[in-house]
């Protein structure tokens, strides 16, 4: 629509919106369009505001100050209801679906087309859903499916469906992407394609920037709750993008250094655990980054967890720092100095509504402490050297740890990791879901980490990331390892290749 | 060191207010309420509950539950009078035998919970019925007495002028507050209460702990059971019935939380003492016995009220600037 020259009205105006919550300015007179039939991207780190706006438009939080023109008209949404009475609908990250509903009950639930005495009109929600799926070109979803059953993108789908019978013309979608896999971030692409192109504004979150140049047309960046600037995204590039989000140039993002590999720290020779880990060998020096790629379900997961203890192997050995070593729990792990960062921060990471000082000594609690009894002084100085050494942007050791953003707290399960001082770190997904400048940061611990001699395991689905940070790619696939590159031999196109089976 | 254990924590503090304001209603009401004899007659009937609620208090914190502990404290009593009056055993030896049969019945109620995966309510009510089953098939609807005189001093004689139990539940007390607020086992419950999964990864025992909480939940049933017996100086299968119910609702009105994760002893010794002296500061001035279930139940209801309400405005107050980008599922996740 760029391209025509004539620029739409826009759908929904922000005018000055403001927000604060008690001791903090979330938004501070925030200012953008958003017209009909484009896609608006809208980036920023963490704690930059997106949530509170995203807020704000859906009608949870009632802005403090601006207003809202929807078509030119000034409207106060009072309640998510009175938003989608407007026309705008939400789709969250986690999808509020009811798995033992079918696709046409969740789609039509809580508006169900209705016969007379009120008796739910079930042919007709039937054939409504039909015509949504038809008009949306999906072809391989039915009805009467029950959602449970389904794929997450399909599930996302099923939102999708939900907001568009609601006569949605702006939809606003939080990082849609975060869960899907390669083949179903393209269905999702197609799908919000097709809605800018019927008219409908789509307002979209995500932390990829590679998506932004994908997909959208326009793009709002905030920063620290302030509108930084909205501009066409053909008229900017990556690096202008990075750096107006974290408002300061990052020189590299995969800021790896090559250190001194020394002796293998961690062996495994044909370590097994059915049906995910299916013998498994390899070994992980001193000083050296090893990232391990694969589609997801391919079982690296599985496999850090067998060698951490969680779910121990059944078969196979594994010798740690030269001496064969049996892990039969996470506690024998610890001894034998092997540390995990689990892929789910929220449930396997961190014990969310306990202090950022609790969760900082929780894997070390046991040297904390003389007789069962915790030194409180020892675990206050551990904590206070995580949040000082790691940079943990909080308001002391005695923050909640769940509140804090998605980079903060990764940085404090890493602390309470380190703290173990391990000899092999097995990083599950180490940065899925953290902003760009936390991220950056935690890259540049990894490095700092294998510089002082420590082995790193890397297990990450983003290729850009596995193939700046590792010395050396394994390649996972049906629980075994199918490929190995190092240096300049791994490739996005053989790494890649060897992720999906292809020769 | 800091002065932490002196701050009482907001349902803490709404429930101490409660308690003094019921004394001194119940102190107005009725002249024979406030005396040091009464008191301490009061803390005497709490002992049996309020040794049972110290271990419950660990077990809920865990997000757990043990429904058993009438039953077991029925069925350790039995054997105790039984191993000793037909079996022959020598009476201390019952007795021992009484409160290792309490540990078992904890034991296996923690071994299937955490080994076969059986969701702790569904095992506990299944002991519940067994424990009870056993007691009275082993007794036959005989009772025991004549219990030689020494045995009389755990339920019936003082100690500095304070009856006897009170000493060995003032010790609980101690034991299971200090172990909950300053040890790694205290901190391991409180972890594995709100996040057994962010605990196995963290490298906690989880099992060995759970299994250690049912034990020791069982063990102090056995124990109650023993002062029950010498208080009332007699054996019957029906002992301890319904104590479930008591317990539980001390410690829920004590602020430990029944998802887990959040409690202290210190609160379930104040709820302890609230239902005690609201019960008998109600028969004191004539409230007949249902009239007091009832005001009971509404003191439970609104004491979890206020604090809640509390808690909220406390939440409210140091609200972020929305950090996390989905607030609206992530207190179900805390909170299943």
């Amino acid at each position: 629509m760029e391209a025509d020259g004539a620029v739409a009205a826009p759908l929904l105006s922000l005018v000055g919106i403001g927000k604060s919550f008690p001791g903090v300015q979330a938004l501070r007179a925030v200012s953008f369009d958003i017209r009909p039939g484009e896609v608006h991207a809208l980036l920023g780190e963490n704690g930059a505001g997106k949530s509170t706006l995203i807020k704000i438009i859906s009608g949870v939080h009632a802005a403090d100050a601006g207003s809202l023109l929807l078509d030119g008209h000034p409207i106060r949404l009072v309640g998510p209801q009175a938003a989608r009475a407007a026309g705008i609908a939400t789709i969250y990250q986690e999808l509020l679906l009811f798995p033992e509903l079918t696709v046409a009950e969740n789609v039509f639930m809580g508006h169900a087309p209705r016969r007379r005495g009120r008796r739910l009109d079930w042919k007709a929600m039937r054939s409504a859903t039909e015509a949504l799926l038809e008009s949306l070109d999906i072809t391989d979803l039915d009805p009467s499916q029950v959602v449970g059953a389904l794929s997450v993108g399909n599930r996302q789908r099923v939102e999708i469906l939900r907001a568009l019978s609601q006569d949605a013309r702006l939809l606003i979608m939080d990082e849609p992407t975060a869960a899907l896999t390669g083949h179903d971030v393209e269905r999702l692409f197609a799908i919000v394609r097709r809605l800018r192109a019927r008219g409908v504004a789509v307002v979209y979150i995500s932390h990829r920037l590679e998506e932004v140049f994908a997909l959208a047309d326009r793009v709002t960046v905030l920063r620290d709750g302030q509108h930084v600037a909205t501009r066409s995204v053909a008229e900017t590039d990556r690096a202008g993008l990075i750096q107006m989000m974290v408002g300061r140039q990052i020189d590299s993002l995969f800021p790896k250094v090559t250190a001194p590999r020394g002796r293998p720290v961690l062996e495994l020779s044909d370590l097994a655990r059915p049906p995910a880990t299916n013998g498994v060998s390899f070994a992980v020096h001193e000083g050296e980054i090893v990232g391990l790629a694969g589609l997801v379900g391919s079982g690296r997961s599985e496999l850090a967890q067998a060698i951490f203890g969680i779910t121990p192997a059944t078969a196979g050995t594994m010798r740690v720092a030269g001496r064969a070593a049996r892990v039969r729990s996470v506690a024998d792990a610890r001894r034998l100095g092997i540390a995990y960062v689990p892929e789910d921060r929220a449930t396997q990471g961190l014990v969310r509504p306990m202090t950022v000082r609790e969760n900082a000594s929780l894997a070390v609690l046991g040297t904390l402490a003389r007789l069962g009894f915790i030194d409180r002084e020892a675990e206050a100085k551990l904590a206070a050297d995580v949040v000082a050494r790691f940079g943990v942007r909080t308001a002391g050791i005695e923050q909640i740890a769940g509140r804090l953003s998605g980079g903060n707290q990764q940085k404090i399960v890493l602390g309470k990791w380190l703290a173990a001082q391990p000899k092999v770190l097995i990083l599950d997904e180490p940065t899925r879901g953290i902003d760009v400048g936390a991220k950056a940061e935690i890259h540049r611990l990894m490095s700092n980490l294998a510089g002082r001699g420590l082995a790193v395991l890397m297990i990450s689905s983003e290729l850009p990331e596995v193939l700046g940070m590792s010395d050396r790619v394994l390649v996972m696939r049906q629980g075994r390892i199918v490929g190995e590159f190092a240096g300049t031999a791994a490739t996005q196109e053989r790494v890649g290749a060897a992720m999906m089976g292809g020769g | 060191m800091t002065a932490w254990p002196l701050k009482l924590p907001a349902h803490e503090a709404v429930l101490a207010a409660i308690l003094v304001l019921a004394l001194a209603l119940l102190a107005v009401l009725s002249d024979r309420f406030f005396t040091l004899d009464n008191l301490l007659n009061q803390g005497l009937l709490m002992t049996e509950v309020g040794l049972i609620a110290m271990p419950m208090t660990f077990v809920i914190i865990t997000g757990g539950i043990d429904l058993s502990v009438g039953s077991a404290l029925g069925m350790c009593a039995i054997l105790l009078g039984y191993s000793w009056h037909n079996w022959g055993f020598p009476l201390p030896l019952a007795i021992g035998f009484a409160l290792a049969a309490g540990a078992a019945g904890g034991f296996v109620n923690g071994w299937v919970i955490t080994r076969l995966g059986v969701p702790p309510l569904i095992m506990t009510i299944a002991t519940l019925a067994l424990y009870r089953g056993l007691a009275e098939g082993i007794s036959q609807a005989h009772s025991v007495r004549n219990y030689p005189p020494w045995f009389a001093a755990l339920g019936q004689g003082t100690l500095f002028g304070v009856p006897a139990q009170l000493w060995v539940l003032v010790v609980a007390i101690v034991l299971f507050g200090v172990v909950l607020a300053r040890t790694t086992f205290g901190r391991a419950l409180r972890a594995i209460g709100h996040s057994e999964t962010a605990a196995r990864f963290s490298g906690l025992p989880v099992d060995r702990i759970k299994l250690a909480v049912y034990t020791a939940s069982g063990f102090m049933a056995g124990l109650a059971a023993w002062i029950f017996v010498s208080r009332v100086g007699t054996t019957r299968s029906d002992m301890g019935m319904g104590v479930e119910l008591d317990v539980i609702a001390a410690v829920v009105l004590g602020g430990t939380s029944i998802f887990g994760g959040t409690g202290t002893i210190v609160g379930t010794v104040l709820g302890l003492a609230l239902i005690q002296l609201l019960k008998d500061g109600l028969s004191l001035t004539g409230v007949k016995g249902d009239a007091t279930i009832v005001v009971i139940g509404t003191v439970l209801i609104l004491s979890i009220l206020v604090s809640n309400f509390a808690e909220r405005r406390r939440e409210s107050g140091r609200m972020p600037p929305a950090p996390a980008p989905r607030p609206t599922t992530e207190k179900g996740r805390n909170e299943p």
